[in-house]
């Protein structure tokens, strides 16, 4: 199982940046970095299918997702945007829950099933005491958690995250990462996440893509000794 | 515990709005008796006049009241959830003043096509439509709520104005008749019309039932409703079809009622603390209908000394309501 691009150029109406061709694995953490407004959200939203790439083609599986049903695309992968729904009266609860929408019937009524990996969702990252609260009670970095279980248990092999330690002191940014981390492995998924935590990233990864804004590209990079030497010629 | 709540609450509502209704039936000019009510609601009174009284002005009355109050409630919840704004309704978004302005051509014009009764609610229909249309294309372009707000209140401004200006240059008689529909009444609708008033209400109702999936995911925005795979823009032109059929319906035949679309559902989602569409739209259309017949009852115990009109006695209620919604979210 695979996520493949294949000459894709990427930006808002006119092209933004050239992506080399990559695959991402499942069961593999990625990071996508670069400097604030190089293209690392154009590029998330164009593999989840919120704007259309300038040309070339994204696969997963095989399948163009140009090709895939949007009622049915959900089922293949998830997307944190970076900022949470600021919605009031939602439980925690129906909020995770609201990552079965794909999978439920015209009504939307949950079955045990759907009930199951929602429970387990919430087991996994250890918020299940969250469960009855409402999300505008939430701090920050519960927020995230929250936004992470529910792609969870959309049941994607792939989960996208728009700089999900933005808005996170410390302490939340590790945890946030090291579970990111141990999800990717133990159910076997595929994590890409944009970010310019680059300090805390190198910790849980060593496969980057890199946005390269000068040369307008994005190239993929899996060699730390490469990733800093690049890094800090970007960056500085 | 959440769920014992949301019991009790239903509860309450089913209890107290056929109480309300019973108690709105009884009041007026005429006096019944316990007995004489029951045979004159059965029509087998003896007393003819009391059952003409019952059957062709109270029940009509009192029916008319919980299904504007319905309808109404239930487009402002829609309008709402669309627009992810408490503050949306049909009124504020101007969506009343497309109906407006239609019914005012069909009154005073005298263009033939819009005088007869038919015509006035497919114009207020149609004014709805297309003034819903026109509120979710301004509402592609301006992504900020407090501006869409703004462009409904000068669409309403806007209409007004046109209003105004056929009726100064209406004749007198016409001008009256539309003055008085302007008041809002709900004393205007026989019994014969209201199987058809409660189709169309039902329709609209029934609709909305349908799109609950879609509407839970809505109120988290555009962006994720699209990420769990909800054809947002179908769901949008369908909200603002059924919003049109339940504003232009009631507008049609009640006139315009203000501000019972904007109250109501907030005021549903306050008891009810929830955004799960299966408990706000019952929970809406229980409330509006209260709210309504509630209002009525004021105007008929006061009837005697001097006659509020339906819209004037909502913006009473309804506008302190408002600002007070408004304070609130400022907390």
């Amino acid at each position: 199982m695979s996520l493949k691009t294949k000459d894709l150029i990427i930006g808002y109406h006119s092209p933004l940046l050239h992506v080399e061709d990559f695959t991402l694995d499942t069961g593999n953490i990625y990071a996508i970095v670069g400097r604030n407004g190089s293209g690392k959200s154009t590029f998330l939203k164009t593999l989840t299918k919120q704007i259309q790439a300038i040309s070339g083609n994204v696969f997963i599986h095989k399948k163009a997702i140009s090709t895939i049903p949007l009622q049915n695309f959900p089922k293949y992968i998830s997307f944190v945007p970076s900022r949470f729904p600021d919605t009031e009266y939602i439980r925690v609860e129906e909020f995770i829950a609201m990552g079965r929408n794909p999978y439920t019937n015209f009504f939307g009524s949950l079955t045990r099933e759907d009930l199951k990996k929602i429970n387990h969702s919430l087991h996994l990252l250890n918020i299940s005491h969250l469960k009855g609260r409402f999300t505008t009670e939430l701090s920050d970095g519960e927020k995230q958690l929250v936004a992470i279980a529910r792609s969870l248990t959309q049941s994607t092999p792939y989960i996208l995250l728009d700089e999900p330690t933005a808005f996170l002191d410390y302490p939340n940014k590790q945890n946030v990462f090291q579970l990111l981390k141990r999800i990717s492995i133990q159910e076997n998924i595929c994590v890409l996440l944009s970010s310019h935590d680059l300090e805390q990233v190198i910790k849980i990864t060593s496969k980057f893509l890199l946005v390269n804004k000068e040369d307008k590209i994005i190239h993929f990079e899996n060699s730390i000794q490469q990733v800093e030497d690049i890094v800090s010629k970007i960056f500085i | 515990m959440k769920y014992a709540t949301r019991y009790i609450l239903f509860l309450t509502l089913l209890v107290l709005l056929p109480f309300l209704a019973f108690v709105h039936l009884s009041i007026g000019q005429v006096d019944f008796s316990i007995e004489e009510f029951f045979s004159s609601f059965l029509m087998s009174g003896e007393n003819q006049m009391k059952d003409i009284v019952l059957q062709k002005i109270r029940i009509p009355r009192m029916l008319m009241a919980l299904l504007s109050g319905a309808s109404l409630s239930l487009a402002g919840l829609l309008m709402q959830t669309l627009f992810r704004n408490p503050l949306a309704g049909p009124y504020v978004l101007g969506i009343n003043s497309g109906a407006s302005l239609f019914v005012a051509l069909s009154i005073m014009t005298g263009i033939p096509f819009f005088t007869t009764d038919l015509s006035l609610v497919s114009g207020a229909l149609i004014g709805a439509f297309l003034f819903g249309m026109l509120v979710l294309f301004f509402a592609k372009i301006v992504k900020n709520q407090i501006s869409l707000l703004l462009i409904g209140l000068m669409l309403g401004s806007f209409t007004s104005a046109i209003v105004a200006f056929i009726q100064s240059v209406s004749p007198s008689e016409d001008l009256k008749i539309f003055t008085l529909w302007g008041l809002g009444s709900l004393q205007k609708v026989n019994i014969e019309q209201i199987p058809y008033i409660f189709m169309f209400i039902w329709i609209g109702i029934t609709s909305a039932l349908l799109i609950i999936k879609s509407l839970n995911a809505i109120v988290l925005g555009e962006q994720h409703a699209k990420l769990l795979g909800i054809n947002v823009s179908n769901t949008r032109f369908i909200i603002i079809l059924i919003t049109a059929v339940l504003t232009g319906i009631t507008t049609a035949f009640c006139g315009p009622i203000s501000f019972v679309g904007l109250a109501v559902p907030n005021l549903t989602r306050i008891l009810f603390k929830t955004q799960q569409h299966k408990i706000l739209i019952p929970g809406t259309l229980l409330i509006g209908g209260i709210f309504i017949l509630f209002c009525d009852i004021i105007i008929k115990l006061l009837e005697n000394h001097f006659i509020i009109p339906i819209n004037v006695l909502t913006s009473l209620i309804g506008a302190p309501m408002v600002i007070w919604l408004v304070l609130k979210r400022l907390k």
